[in-house]
């Protein structure tokens, strides 16, 4: 199999880079996605039902995310709903995204330090 | 909350049927899960944006889709790029021919002037004298403004800087000042014309075209405030009209716009004031309606007006009829099409672009049915793994969309091809410039459209009959596994026919007018046509005053006689077979005894001088042609009458008909001797002469007047003509020009040519349109054959396995083959017929609507050849088509045949 780069992805869609960040965690379904993104950022971000499954359909051609035949505790299963997880590839985008933000932060740090000494 | 929540499903609903078996159950079940927690932290703005987001993920979604069924269909095309081929070829050549129809006639009869009151503008449907136009004018509540105007107004135009080149004749439009006001146009450079600057007695200014800009100056930008010399006289050049503005109701572009506040030194039309003259008609009033006044209710209003106006003239006829004395047209387009002839000529237009492309169509189509069973077995495995019907049929369908659009683009370069092709037919010099319509966005954006319709509307139907597959057999067979039975309306049957009855109705329509046309177009002199040689001269164009022309046309005749070197001559005031749009314009009524015996006819009018008809050899079928007293009795009427030249005098004129005035006025009694009048004059018959055509072969009820002194003082647009025979032209031409330099070196001839040379050109405009109809034809007949062979080979070919069972059971191949042509002449007999009821019927429609159609069909609708010979050939092509395939399924050994199962 071909190795696909990471890095071609990068940088992600916001609503990509926060379905990933998610799933990061373990498996989900939608609506799990959206309750956690939208606690994650104190309700700033919301996806919105159509777009978060438009997203999760492209992420799952694109082979950075796939539907999960496992279950969690059978207590806490929605039989009902289709959960997702990260594929290889999506948690090695997921990564490359990450450091690409964690590289602006810095980027960010050292500037403010210049202009304030 | 409720209502959004209810929207939202009914959008998830809507969802691609892709999209919706994977995530469609989450996704309901997300937004039942969420709306409430929406309605309760956003509030409205939380359920709009709700509402908001599926709303623009829908068509993504589905574009999405699209993007893959694309990819397949590409990738499914490349597989098989015979199919392609013959689509896109089939698709490019429909498309090609309607855009180029589109692009062509329909564009130049439909688009608006380049002005910004184009939609507003009206014109009545007769010329009025310019009083009632200044009249109209102060009509304020109707007209935002009222303009006057002379089309095709011929110039003598000699440039700057080229004094002692041969001046040219320049078709331009004579306006009145607020021309441009009215139309709501700006200048491209300078200015244009406004009433207060141009007022009578200023120098004269002339505004020039754009296409005059750029041919004769080389688009020089310091052109404005130079001289042109025009008729003699100088005019300055204040500006230049934008591009692509030719002129209003213009048919012929026209290059320069002259105030009619020019000398009649300048512009003779003006001469014998004109512009004060209540009874001279001579104007076509063009009006910008007023905002909120529609053309019903100015057209109401205008009658009563002009009624008063007609009234109030004493010098005018007492009129007591209750007609409508105003007809009002939209003229925003180069041709004021009447309301009531749009849908006639839209009807036409869309007749023959739909039988284009439903021949295209149809062979796509039944391409796509041939594809589509040969593509059962694949079919019924994607179904039978849970591929939906709906999905397959998409498939299908952009497939066709595809195709089509491929072929759209084809076609759009095609159209384009002719039309540069078109522009660079050289057009006659001397004659009005001819329109040149460059394809636009407006035709890609129709080529587009008649694409995507075409290709979805006829890859539905073989799409859905594919696609209904009864699996287990298709499985196990491929092939249908019951012999599809003889269906007498099946609809590979339906498709031959209907393939041939629209090749039949487009090849025998375009062939009744292409035939009729060059059969009523060839006109036959009584001499050979390259003998005679037409000139013209228009001293007043040449800076005379109008006793001076007079005094050289009186002279003309003596000279040309004295000079031996003519055989005969004769002068008139247009050139003979001359083109008359339409039945003429003037009514003639035969004075009966009594008002009811009194018959009406629309005539033209020619006027001519002495020996016309003998120049032509034509005979006098009874009474006498006009003789040079005849031309003097009008000379000494109208100097006793005076300026009242045109009214009603008691003087009365000789005139001839022509035979079918005559027969249409007195029936089978004798003409000679009787009485006539027009709107202007009464006339005494004292000739009667044969049918003569006019330049594009048409027959029309003609009457011939004497040339009088008004001819000779206002040459009409064509100048006087003259007519010589002789035996041998360049003695005959050096000869006139040898007697007219004698009489005044200055005096310029044009429009020097050949009779043979002038019918000729008079035929240009229509061999153009016959080229066009010839090229649909031509095309017509390709797509035909395409379409036709495609059809029958796909039935054939569906018949192998029986044609195998058959010839394992002992039929010969002669045997077979007679089967399958059998059935296909039921077919082509069906097909014939139809075709041939089609366009008979449309046919006799279009022609009881115009009669410029009706000469054409009268004739064309008889002539054998096409009436034998397209049947004939269709037939033949589809015998063919059907013998090929059938011959090949004969030929195959009839184990192997029956193997394939």
């Amino acid at each position: 199999m071909i190795e696909v780069d990471p890095h071609a992805f990068v940088p992600l869609k916001t609503q990509w880079f926060h379905i990933l960040l998610s799933l990061a965690g373990g498996e989900q379904h939608g609506y799990g996605i959206m309750q956690e993104v939208l606690q994650r950022t104190s309700g700033k971000v919301r996806l919105w039902p159509a777009t978060l499954y438009g997203s999760i359909k492209r992420l799952i051609e694109a082979e950075l995310i796939e539907e999960s035949d496992e279950r969690p505790a059978p207590e806490l299963d929605d039989a009902r709903r289709r959960y997702y997880r990260l594929t290889a590839l999506g948690r090695r985008v997921l990564d490359a995204e990450c450091e690409r933000l964690q590289e602006l932060v810095r980027a960010i740090h050292v500037k403010r330090a210049m202009v304030t000494e | 909350m409720n209502l959004a929540a209810r929207i939202y499903q009914r959008l998830a609903q809507a969802f691609p049927h892709e999209f919706k078996l994977a995530y469609g159950d989450d996704m309901m079940q997300l937004g039942d899960d969420v709306v409430e927690d929406v309605a309760k932290r956003g509030g409205a703005p939380g359920l709009i944006r709700f509402i908001a987001d599926i709303a623009i993920r829908l068509p993504i979604e589905y574009l999405s889709e699209m993007r893959h069924d694309m990819r397949y269909a590409s990738r499914a095309l490349i597989k098989s790029p015979g199919f392609a081929l013959v689509g896109i070829v089939s698709m490019g050549l429909g498309i090609g021919l309607t855009t180029n129809i589109y692009g062509s006639a329909w564009t130049l009869l439909t688009r608006e002037l380049p002005a910004a009151n184009a939609k507003r503008l009206v014109t009545p449907e007769k010329p009025v004298s310019y009083y009632y136009i200044e009249q109209y004018r102060a009509q304020k509540n109707l007209f935002a403004g009222v303009a006057a105007m002379q089309n095709g107004v011929p110039f003598n135009v000699g440039l700057q800087g080229q004094m002692d080149a041969k001046p040219e004749r320049i078709f331009g439009q004579l306006v009145s000042p607020d021309y441009f006001s009215v139309l709501g146009v700006e200048p491209q450079r300078g200015r244009l014309l406004s009433p207060e600057l141009d007022k009578p007695g200023e120098a004269p200014v002339v505004v020039i075209s754009d296409r005059f800009w750029r041919t004769n100056f080389n688009s020089d930008p310091n052109v404005v405030g130079q001289t042109l010399r025009l008729n003699g006289q100088n005019a300055t050049i204040v500006g230049i009209s934008p591009r692509n503005f030719e002129g209003a109701l213009s048919m012929n572009p026209a290059e320069l716009f002259v105030p009619v506040t020019v000398p009649a030194t300048l512009a003779p039309e003006l001469g014998n004031d004109v512009l004060h003259q209540r009874n001279a008609k001579e104007f076509q009033a063009l009006m910008c309606l007023a905002p909120g006044v529609t053309i019903d209710a100015a057209e109401a209003a205008l009658d009563g007006i002009t009624r008063r106006l007609d009234e109030q003239d004493p010098s005018a006829p007492t009129r007591e009829d209750k007609a409508k004395r105003v007809v009002l047209l939209p003229a925003g387009t180069r041709a004021p099409i009447p309301r009531k002839m749009r849908p006639v000529i839209a009807g036409f237009f869309a007749v023959l672009m739909g039988l284009v492309m439903t021949i295209a169509c149809m062979n796509l189509g039944t391409m796509l049915l041939a594809r589509g069973a040969n593509r059962r077995k694949e079919f019924a495995i994607r179904l039978s793994v849970g591929a939906s019907r709906f999905r397959l049929v998409r498939q299908m369908v952009s497939e066709g969309i595809l195709l089509s659009l491929l072929g759209g683009i084809a076609g759009f370069a095609l159209a384009y091809g002719l039309s540069v092709l078109n522009s660079h037919i050289p057009q006659p010099a001397g004659e009005p410039l001819q329109p040149i319509i460059a394809l636009d966005w407006r035709a890609a954006v129709f080529a587009f459209a008649v694409a995507v319709v075409c290709g979805i509307g006829f890859s539905l139907a073989p799409a859905l009959q594919a696609t209904n597959v009864n699996l287990l057999p298709a499985l196990k067979e491929g092939l249908a596994l019951q012999l599809p039975g003889y269906r007498r309306f099946g609809l590979r049957n339906v498709a031959m026919v209907t393939q041939l009855t629209g090749s039949l109705m487009l090849l025998l329509i375009t062939g009744f007018l292409v035939l009729g046309f060059i059969q009523v177009n060839s006109i036959e002199t009584r001499f050979n046509p390259k003998t005679m040689v037409l000139l013209s001269i228009d001293p007043v164009r040449d800076g005379y005053t109008p006793e001076k022309g007079q005094a050289l046309f009186e002279k003309l005749p003596e000279r040309l006689r004295s000079s031996g070197m003519v055989h005969s001559f004769a002068l008139a005031a247009q050139p003979p077979f001359s083109v008359v749009d339409d039945d003429g314009d003037a009514q003639l009524t035969a004075d009966g005894a009594h008002d009811s015996s009194r018959v009406q006819k629309l005539a033209v009018r020619q006027i001519v001088g002495a020996g016309y008809f003998a120049v032509l050899n034509e005979p006098m079928l009874t009474g006498r042609e006009f003789e040079e007293p005849d031309q003097q009795r009008q000379i000494q009427r109208s100097q006793t009458d005076g300026a009242r030249a045109g009214g009603t005098g008691a003087v009365v004129l000789p005139v001839v008909l022509n035979e079918s005035l005559a027969r249409g006025l007195f029936g089978d009694s004798s003409a000679l001797g009787k009485r006539v009048r027009d709107d202007k004059q009464s006339y005494e018959v004292v000739g009667v002469v044969h049918n003569l055509k006019n330049g594009i072969g048409m027959t029309q009820s003609i009457y011939y007047v004497p040339l009088s002194q008004r001819d000779f003082e206002r040459p009409p647009f064509g100048g006087i003509t003259i007519l010589v025979r002789s035996n041998a032209r360049t003695d005959a031409l050096s000869g006139i020009r040898g007697v007219i330099a004698s009489i005044d070196p200055h005096v310029t001839l044009f429009n020097v040519q050949t009779l043979s040379e002038y019918l000729e050109r008079s035929r240009y405009v229509m061999r153009s349109s016959l080229r066009n109809y010839a090229s649909i034809r031509l095309f017509g007949l390709i797509l035909s054959a395409i379409g036709l062979a495609g059809v029958t080979a796909y039935a054939v070919a569906q018949r192998r396995r029986e044609i195998g069972i058959r010839m394992a059971l002992g039929a010969r191949q002669t045997q077979v083959l007679r089967l399958v042509l059998r059935e296909g002449t039921a077919l082509i007999i069906v097909g014939t017929a139809l075709g041939f009821l089609g366009a008979v019927a449309m046919a006799k429609i279009l022609s009881a609507l115009t009669s410029f159609f009706a000469d054409a069909f009268k004739v064309g609708t008889t002539d054998p050849r096409l009436l034998v010979g397209a049947p004939l050939l269709l037939a033949a092509v589809t015998l063919f088509a059907c013998y090929v395939p059938a011959r090949k399924a004969a030929k195959i050994d009839p184990l192997q045949a029956l193997r394939q199962e």
